[in-house]
């Protein structure tokens, strides 16, 4: 299988006044094609750092990073923009949708950004947003939907672009339980589609719908041999 | 992202926030508008000065007896304080008819005897009058001048049939050369000739206002009689619209007699009569001047005179005006600058405002380029939207300036001078929050709340 994300030897250390906070300590991870791999860990583990270092929004000090084969590490700020843009799909915990942009608009907003055509990128969209079940309420406001749709639309937009790499930060920290399982089977049905997912979190239930996990701990990381 | 799309985002970002970007464009449209009225006001200004001295050559000299108040002022200017005082203290100044200004200082020792200097000193002063006797010797002894009339003017009691009481109006008396020499233009009949003046005819020409004041019209005055100081006057001319004047008396509201005339019936004892000559060279205005002084003072060794020459007074009136422009101006691009500071702010605001948006769209892959880009179009565009009002409201308001009494000329090309003012300004006030957004890191700007 091909690997998505091949880390080496990553550190990442902050400045804290005269002393030096080491937030992720030379870590290494691979994670394959199709996989779908929970990183679990607490409050201040690093795996927020880990998450922004995976989804090319943060620099490190040490080590090499690969995304679907391309050196992260020896990349430039714009670089990184264009690869974000083309093979990442991030969900963020809070949604992160543009309050005044409708639920196509938002949808639609990677491939925009790509180049695409308006009519392309509307026929694309109109695609996820049947598929996640939100293509009745295209002209809706974020403010108009449930937390539950708003996070469809967030995913939409996510898979719009078709990336390598569905990036996910507690996909459903801001959901209700129900509304939150209902998220995470669909996660599950992301990834039996060929979807490769990485998930951070810090609940071990959450953790539990991943087929890998590993856990991060004052920026180690270890591998979760039960979960498997 | 194609250019399109960022266009598009921007006209989300405006129809959401409509009344904010009215305000923020507010300071633009005062900016605009000020600039367009400004042009309008100054170029009114100049065309005032032009209008105003359409009827004088610019070789045109007067001359005129200096008056005491201008000798006084003349005497300061030459003496030391020191030896102005002691020179009146002395009485030697004017009381024994001793004017001495080479030599301001022995004013105290009593000065020199007044016949000595031309009889009279100030007292002569006064007495100094000219005459067509100094036009004569002007024509003949100064070689740059090809014209020359000597004028009284002053006021004068008229009364004609279409009024009831006598009412008192300009009266000027005047050579024939004098239509020349002011470029009056005839509606009907003739200027004053030779033959009126040698026979101290009494014939008029009057103003266009003035006629159709006394006579209903200008066509009606031509041939019909006036009284001026009770003696009867024949109109044999009238003279076409001259507008107005930078001083002096206003054609349109003058009537024209005869020197002699003027001098034995109407002003003879109540006004001054100064001379108006043309240099045949506009570049030897200078050196005319400076003979007709010569001439004047050979004529009248104690006379003092005052000369005045129409291009310098011109040069000073459109000098005055442009100041005025400059002005203007100056303050259209403060207001300019302080609109500018707005958009500034109001952008800061909005960048402050939409950090998380701009970090979600980094995230999802847009460039700092099109961040900024994004936000220089909205700058772009409040500064282009206010500057269109602006241009809009500038124009709309000169006619309630003009209603105000100034002279305003509205020129097209303020309004796109204004226009790229206001474009430029917005554009260049709004780089800096552009891209301080465009500088925002996903992470950083994610995290806002």
């Amino acid at each position: 299988m091909e690997n998505i994300i091949t880390m080496n030897q990553i550190h990442k250390s902050y400045k804290v006044g005269s002393d030096t906070l080491d937030v992720l300590k030379y870590i290494s991870l691979d994670v394959e094609s199709g996989e779908y791999l929970a990183v679990l860990g607490p409050s201040g583990s690093g795996k927020s750092t880990l998450m922004n270092i995976i989804g090319c929004m943060d620099s490190f000090q040490d080590g090499e990073y690969f995304l679907t084969g391309q050196p992260v590490h020896q990349m430039n700020d714009a670089q990184l923009t264009h690869l974000r843009n083309q093979q990442i799909g991030f969900i963020f915990q809070k949604y992160h949708l543009i309050q005044k942009y409708d639920v196509l608009q938002n949808t639609m907003l990677p491939l925009l950004i790509r180049g695409e055509t308006r009519k392309k990128a509307e026929a694309l969209s109109m695609e996820k947003l049947e598929m996640l079940e939100m293509d009745k309420r295209i002209h809706h406001k974020p403010n108009e939907l449930s937390g539950g749709q708003q996070q469809r639309v967030a995913i939409a937009r996510a898979l719009v672009g078709k990336p390598k790499l569905l990036l996910a930060d507690e996909p459903t920290g801001a959901l209700d339980s129900a509304t939150g399982k209902e998220v995470l089977k669909l996660f599950s049905q992301l990834n039996e589609m060929g979807n490769t997912i990485v998930m951070i979190t810090h609940d071990l239930h959450v953790a539990s719908h991943a087929k890998r996990v590993i856990n991060i701990v004052d920026g180690e990381l270890f591998e979760d041999e039960a979960a498997q | 992202m194609r250019f399109s799309e960022i266009l598009h985002l921007v006209w989300i970002n405006i129809m959401e926030n409509k009344t904010k970007v009215m305000l923020t464009s507010l300071g633009i449209i005062v900016g605009a508008a000020t600039i367009v009225l400004v042009i309008a006001i100054g170029h009114g200004g100049e065309v005032d000065v032009q209008e105003q001295f359409k009827t004088l050559n610019v070789g045109a000299i007067n001359v005129t007896v200096s008056t005491e108040a201008d000798m006084a002022d003349a005497m300061a200017g030459m003496m030391p304080p020191g030896d102005m005082g002691g020179g009146t203290a002395g009485g030697g100044f004017g009381g024994n008819g001793s004017t001495n200004r080479r030599s301001g200082s022995t004013g105290g020792s009593g000065g020199m005897p007044g016949g000595q200097m031309g009889g009279g000193g100030m007292t002569r002063q006064k007495g100094v009058t000219l005459t067509t006797t100094d036009v004569d010797d002007i024509l003949s002894y100064v070689p740059d001048l090809s014209s020359a009339s000597i004028v009284i003017s002053g006021t004068g009691a008229v009364l004609t049939d279409n009024l009831d009481e006598e009412t008192d109006e300009t009266v000027v008396g005047c050579l024939p050369e004098y239509q020349d020499i002011s470029n009056l233009e005839l509606l009907q009949g003739d200027f004053i000739t030779q033959d009126d003046q040698d026979g101290k005819s009494k014939v008029a020409v009057i103003g266009n206002s003035l006629a159709k004041t006394l006579f209903g019209s200008a066509y009606a005055a031509y041939g019909d009689v006036l009284t001026i100081e009770g003696k009867t006057y024949t109109v044999v001319g009238v003279l076409s619209e001259m507008g107005t004047v930078s001083s002096g008396v206003s054609p349109d509201d003058s009537i024209y007699i005869p020197y002699s005339t003027a001098q034995k019936f109407v002003l003879g004892s109540t006004a001054t009569p100064s001379i108006t000559a043309i240099a045949s060279d506009v570049n030897e205005v200078s050196d005319a001047m400076t003979n007709i002084t010569a001439v004047l003072t050979e004529n009248y060794p104690s006379g003092r005179f005052t000369l005045t020459d129409a291009g310098s007074e011109m040069e000073a009136a459109t000098t005055s005006a442009n100041t005025l422009s400059m002005l203007l101006i100056a303050v259209a691009i403060i207001v300019f600058i302080v609109g500018g500071i707005g958009i500034m702010n109001v952008l800061f605001v909005s960048v402050r405002e939409r950090t998380q948006e701009i970090g979600i769209l980094k995230a999802l892959g847009c460039s700092k380029r099109e961040i900024l880009l994004e936000f220089l179009v909205e700058a772009n565009f409040m500064s282009t939207f206010g500057g269109v009002l602006g241009v809009i409201a500038g124009f709309a308001l000169v006619p309630a300036v003009r209603m105000a009494g100034m002279t305003v000329e509205p020129l097209a090309v303020s309004g796109v001078l204004a226009l790229a003012f206001a474009v430029v300004t917005g554009t260049a006030f709004g780089f800096y929050p552009a891209y301080k957004a465009a500088q925002l890191t996903p992470i950083e700007a994610l995290q806002q709340e």
